[in-house]
């Protein structure tokens, strides 16, 4: 397992794409951190230390992160690459194992990373723009997040960029599933759910991201968000695990 | 090591791609892989590395490939000579394969030095010809020394230079008890270069033996005899029921005999020999005659 490791880790980190989207994750955090800070109020109020740190979680650094994720297995098809990699490594569980852990330690490293980038931005910021104590405001709307939350938002919505990824073997369409369907269609789903007074309720109740983001904002009136989003996440996960192992590679 | 494939067997939807296909690839010997475009080649190669589901299985010294680790010690892979990220440099897509076998920084620059391309070593390999990604891709399957090779049309896009520089390393690498399965489309190169060959056709097992026994079985293949007393010759010749025809002034040819045997009838008789040769096809003849029939993507004739 450690070979595999290995080797997912010379995979990602010997492509140049992954040091630029790191790097502009990085960049967009801290536009978004900083933005409200040094603008002055604009009707954002005080803004906590544990708001700040929410931002990383805003679908447009996400979306940075999520093509490094696509690219975990898009790379590998678009390349042919992934015949080289399970002639290598013929046990398939094995190497989505080792790609799901390497996935998972990249989020974090980079949810690290834009934490301290936050970090020195909040050390930078005017005095009256960043309070120790009171509530604070979450960019993603709602209160602000736990630490725990923002990093593991950030990997399930990289787990599910890469599962469509691995569904469908095209690298676009995992980096613009998650982004269209968190942004857009999820928006205009709730907006023809209005119009048709009540009858579409339900699929509204489901949404993935809204759940998701409503989890992660401690939306109180939606107390099942984190099991509706955690049963997307694992069942786009599912499905990719099962094409993977059946499909020919 | 020993590699045998067993009921090989693989459908695309209505098409019967590889069809209950088995044979044996012996260590210390290059095992040619010969079939028209579509017969399966490609597919079968993908079966016996478990790369594509299908039936039966392949055995390498008795077992599945997956209880040989580390893998990449036991059998290298070239199945495609664009299988790299064109953006990642051929240095660090060597680093990356030998981490299985936890293959040193010195055997990658070794290798790239093998193949003959060091100098690109740190380039990225978007750029390369077919034939630069052909030794990439030979590099990579090379890197950990495994005890098997099996590489999908090595020669393609390789110039004549490189072509011989292959096949002396194939054979170099086959002489050390090694076994080298190789497919190829380039017969006059294969002739040259395999001890034993696996023809297919439509999936189906035509031919799995040595190169000298598929040589024999041509139609063409015959023993040509020129002696001032070939008109006495293919009387004797006649009398015993072997066939021979008149091939130019005192020289007979005489199919499906062998030197032996009508050298023998020729001392028998006390008929002096000025040559006694074999005439055998060459292996584009045979292979012509024996898939002419399984071709699945047949060209138009020319008027």
């Amino acid at each position: 397992m450690i070979s595999n490791l290995i080797y997912e880790w010379r995979r990602l980190w010997s492509v140049r794409a992954t040091w630029i989207m790191t790097f502009v994750y990085l960049v967009i955090t801290g536009l978004l951190g900083a933005g409200p800070l040094f603008l002055g109020d604009g009707g954002f109020g005080t803004q906590t230390w544990k708001g700040l740190y929410s931002t990383n979680a805003n679908v447009l650094c996400l979306v940075m992160l999520s093509v490094v994720a696509s690219q975990f297995f898009g790379h590998e098809y678009r390349y042919g690459t992934i015949r080289l990699t399970l002639t290598e490594f013929p046990k398939r569980e094995r190497v989505l194992l080792a790609k799901t852990l390497l996935l998972g330690a990249y989020v974090l490293i980079s949810t690290f990373l834009g934490w301290a980038v936050l970090g020195a931005i909040g050390t930078m910021a005017p005095q009256d723009s960043l309070s120790k104590n009171g509530s604070g405001w979450n960019l993603n709307g709602g209160e602000p997040s736990e630490l725990w939350q923002v990093v593991l938002f950030g990997f399930s919505y990289c787990l599910i960029a890469m599962s469509i990824t691995m569904i469908t073997r095209n690298l676009a369409l995992g980096i613009v599933f998650p982004l269209l369907m968190s942004s857009i269609i999820e928006g205009l789903i709730q907006v023809f759910a209005t119009l048709a007074k009540g009858k579409m309720d339900w699929i509204v109740e489901v949404l993935p991201f809204a759940n998701g983001t409503a989890w992660l904002t401690h939306l109180s009136d939606q107390p099942n968000a984190g099991l509706i989003f955690a049963a997307w996440v694992v069942g786009f996960y599912l499905i990719a695990s099962a094409l993977f192992f059946k499909r020919d590679a | 090591m020993r590699i045998e494939a067993r009921n090989l067997d693989k459908h695309f939807r209505k098409i019967h791609a590889v069809d209950d296909l088995s044979f044996t690839v012996e260590p210390g010997r290059v095992t040619g892989f010969l079939g028209p475009n579509g017969s399966g080649k490609s597919t079968t190669m993908r079966l016996m590395l478990g790369l594509d589901n299908g039936g039966g299985e392949t055995l390498f010294d008795g077992q599945k490939l997956n209880s040989h680790l580390p893998v990449t010690r036991t059998i290298g892979a070239h199945l495609d000579a664009k299988f790299f990220h064109p953006k990642r440099s051929a240095y660090a897509h060597l680093r990356m394969l030998g981490a299985e076998a936890g293959i040193s920084k010195a055997r990658v620059h070794e290798v790239l030095k093998l193949v003959g391309l060091e100098s690109v070593a740190k380039k990225r390999p978007g750029g390369f010809s077919l034939g630069m990604g052909q030794r990439l891709g030979l590099a990579g399957a090379i890197l950990a020394d495994p005890q098997v090779l099996m590489l999908d049309e090595p020669a393609n896009g390789l110039d004549p230079q490189s072509i011989q520089w292959l096949r002396d390393f194939l054979k170099y690498y086959a002489s050390n008890g090694r076994s080298v399965l190789v497919s190829s489309h380039l017969l006059s190169e294969m002739e040259l270069l395999a001890d034993d060959l696996v023809v297919i056709a439509r999936g189906k097992l035509i031919a799995a033996e040595s190169m000298p026994a598929f040589l024999s079985r041509a139609t063409g293949s015959a023993v040509v005899v020129r002696s001032s007393q070939s008109e006495k010759l293919s009387e004797i010749l006649n009398a015993q029921g072997i066939a021979s025809t008149s091939d130019g002034a005192n020289t007979l040819v005489i199919p499906r005999q062998t030197t032996d045997r009508i050298g023998e009838i020729a001392f028998t008789n006390g008929i002096a020999l000025s040559e006694l040769s074999p005439r055998t096809a060459s292996l584009e003849q045979v292979f012509l005659e024996l898939t002419d029939s399984g071709q699945e993507y047949r060209i138009g004739q020319t008027s």
